[in-house]
């Protein structure tokens, strides 16, 4: 950045982008604990939300109703790549899983360029206000707070509904022990199915929420590096998950404000530590696995389930 | 609902292996070649012998699909002996493509001698990971390996005395002693060379001791350590070893591309091309080092050949997602199982497969064919 940024507007920047990482980790905790599936495949579906919406947009549906639009297609792109193709893998053959979701993320990368036909940029109407907003003297786009906001809303009501409602206690039932709650008579490819549907509607939020929103008022602007199957955010979000272990989603929301406060606020630091800003996400992720911060959060037993 | 099926399964061992080979435990060394090893040898001549009718646009396309086989022999080594999930085969590459392009153009070495080095150059980094590996295990190593190529990007290839700055290097094609493979049918034929020689040391590797010790590690651990061996050893030899063999189909992709800059090897490219090495070998085969000359043939040729039209070439991303996802799912052992299969049926009712065989000659040759000429 060419001038020196205020605090508050680095803060803003890094809660948004913090909650942006939180939505996606929690996404992949929330299957891989229900499913035992690491999804690499997550960005890649989050980009079939974000294609259907350019494409929507591009015929005149306003962009309020294409971004449901494309959350609908998000959450459809998940729940078919659970009940097609991972439904069908045994457990415990991980290098096969890890493949098989790879395979999906490079389908799903591809679908999505296919798509947009090999634009260099694709401009995306904005479906949030991006004007200006007084915070504290400094202007700060409308755009990034509508979207700590929402982020955080979004991921505090799903914390809240996972431990409440029926549903959520179905889905750690089974998280906890599959085969026990397969006794108690949970449908375990029923509630698989709802982890993989919500955790790609978390997916499709997340990138609907960046995507757009890019480029400031001009709206947003994908360009070849987002359509890859990795994206540019994955990697962080693993790093967010990893903070709770890959398995306790209240952590792998605190994470996402880790990673995305350290890489916005590093702006600020004196000049040999602010070039760490493109490296630290991959410090701290390899601090984090060596860690191994998922004994922390489950039971050998649990964590055997899931390998 | 399935509630049985599900108990059923959790009693297996997690082994992936049950529709894998498992190689013959006395080795093979002294006897007379079998039918079956000259019959394959036989195929991959005439293989190899396929761009020359081509001209200029076949040897290239041979020469990609060469050094991505050399590249994949990495991920054999790797994932397919050592069960080892590793996404950074082609920052390896990229190593050993900047260590060729300084050798060669900044300090004016011969290429004899640059190939080596790009091989040692990627040691310190297998180690690195190596170590990670002993303590990291399957999907947790798969995000290190991710993490690391990602940070190799922003440290190691943005370091301009070993990158040649963002414009790189420029590497000529090699000249050794009298013999000048400038032309692109003599590059072909020494790429051809080198993935033959390492096609049989990678076999050779698999029924050596060291390679039956990555497969025990790949299908028990703990089963391995019980046995005796040393697992934490064969972890770092078999990305030791995969490192090493990426760095030379790295020196060899610095000839080919004759200019080399770091930002193929930072995010999201190094990313995309290691996933589509790892896609490659799982469509090949990956736990057989000829799985990994297959499975490039099958991809890079593809890509290559439709590279300029992208309707087919992002339909062949499509298109190959769609048939790793369908052979891991049904025949994990990739192309080369597929291929038993049908010698199998040759043998047994003769008449179905050779017709069934000459049907995907005609259909994929034929709709290639079809394509370009239609383009």
């Amino acid at each position: 950045m060419i001038y020196a940024a205020p605090v508050t507007e680095v803060t803003i920047f890094g809660l948004s982008s913090g909650a942006v990482f939180a939505l996606l980790a929690l996404g992949l905790v929330l299957i891989y604990r229900t499913t035992g599936v690491l999804n690499f495949a997550h960005w890649a579906i989050g980009l079939m939300a974000v294609v259907t919406y350019a494409m929507m947009t591009a015929i005149g549906v306003p962009p309020q109703l294409a971004a449901l639009l494309g959350l609908a297609m998000g959450v459809a792109s998940g729940v078919l790549a659970y009940r097609l193709v991972f439904k069908r893998v045994g457990r415990g053959r991980q290098v096969i899983v890890i493949l098989i979701a790879i395979g999906l993320a490079q389908f799903y990368s591809s679908v999505a360029q296919f798509a947009l036909g090999f634009e260099q940029f694709t401009r995306l109407e904005p479906w949030l206000p991006t004007g200006d907003v007084d915070v504290g003297g400094v202007a700060i786009r409308a755009s990034e707070i509508a979207t700590a906001v929402s982020a955080i809303g979004i991921a505090f009501g799903f914390l809240v509904w996972f431990k409440l409602s029926r549903t959520g206690r179905a889905l750690r039932a089974v998280a906890q022990n599959r085969e026990a709650a397969m006794l108690a008579g949970i449908d375990d490819v029923k509630y698989s199915s709802i982890a993989w549907g919500i955790g790609s509607a978390l997916a499709a939020l997340a990138l609907l929420l960046v995507l757009p929103h890019s480029a400031g008022t001009q709206g947003g602007i994908i360009t070849t590096f987002d359509l890859t199957p990795f994206g540019t955010l994955l990697i962080p979000a693993f790093g967010a998950a990893l903070v709770g272990g890959l398995v306790h989603l209240p952590m792998a929301l605190v994470g996402g404000f880790v990673f995305g406060l350290a890489r916005e606020l590093l702006i600020l630091a004196p000049k040999p530590w602010s070039d760490l800003r493109a490296s630290v996400a991959a410090i701290l992720i390899l601090f984090l696995l060596l860690l191994r911060t998922e004994r922390f959060f489950a039971t050998r037993q649990e964590l055997e389930a899931l390998e | 609902m399935n509630v049985d099926v599900a108990i059923e399964t959790k009693g297996d061992s997690p082994q992936i292996t049950e529709t894998f080979d498992t190689p013959p435990a006395t080795r093979a060394r002294g006897r007379r070649p079998t039918r079956s090893q000259l019959l394959g040898l036989a195929s991959l001549a005439i293989i190899s012998l396929v761009p020359v009718p081509f001209g200029d646009f076949g040897y290239f396309i041979g020469q990609y699909a060469t050094i991505y086989a050399i590249l994949g022999l990495s991920v054999v080594v790797v994932t397919g002996y050592a069960g080892l999930i590793s996404l950074m085969p082609y920052s390896f590459a990229g190593i050993g493509a900047m260590a060729t392009g300084a050798a060669m153009a900044s300090w004016g070495w011969p290429f004899w001698l640059a190939l080596p080095f790009a091989a040692a150059a990627t040691v310190p980094f297998a180690l690195f990971v190596g170590i990670t590996s002993v303590r990291l295990k399957g999907l947790y190593l798969a995000i290190a390996t991710l993490t690391i190529s990602n940070a190799l990007g922003e440290t190691f290839f943005t370091w301009a005395p070993v990158t040649g700055g963002d414009s790189g290097h420029l590497v000529g094609r090699p000249v050794v002693g009298p013999i000048d493979f400038g032309s692109d049918l003599a590059f072909y034929l020494l790429c051809l060379g080198a993935v033959f020689v390492l096609l049989f040391m990678v076999e050779g590797l698999r029924t050596s001791r060291m390679g039956r010790a990555m497969l025990a590690v790949r299908d028990n651990e703990l089963e391995a350590q019980a046995l005796g061996i040393n697992v934490a050893k064969t972890k770092l030899v078999a990305f030791v070893l995969s490192g090493m063999i990426a760095g030379l189909g790295g020196a060899f992709l610095a000839q080919l591309l004759i200019s080399v800059t770091p930002n193929a090897f930072q995010s999201p490219f190094a990313e995309a091309t290691s996933l589509l090495l790892v896609t490659l070998v799982a469509i090949g085969g990956m736990d057989r080092a000829i799985g990994a000359f297959v499975g490039a043939i099958a991809l890079v040729v593809q890509q290559q050949v439709f590279n300029g039209f992208e309707f087919f070439f992002a339909f062949v991303g499509i298109y190959a997602a769609v048939v790793l996802i369908a052979f891991l799912l049904f025949r994990p052992g990739g192309l080369v199982q597929v291929g038993k299969i049908l010698a199998a049926l040759v043998r047994t009712r003769p008449a179905l497969g050779i017709s069934i065989i000459a049907i995907i000659l005609v259909t994929n040759i034929g709709g290639a064919w079809l394509i370009l000429s239609l383009s």
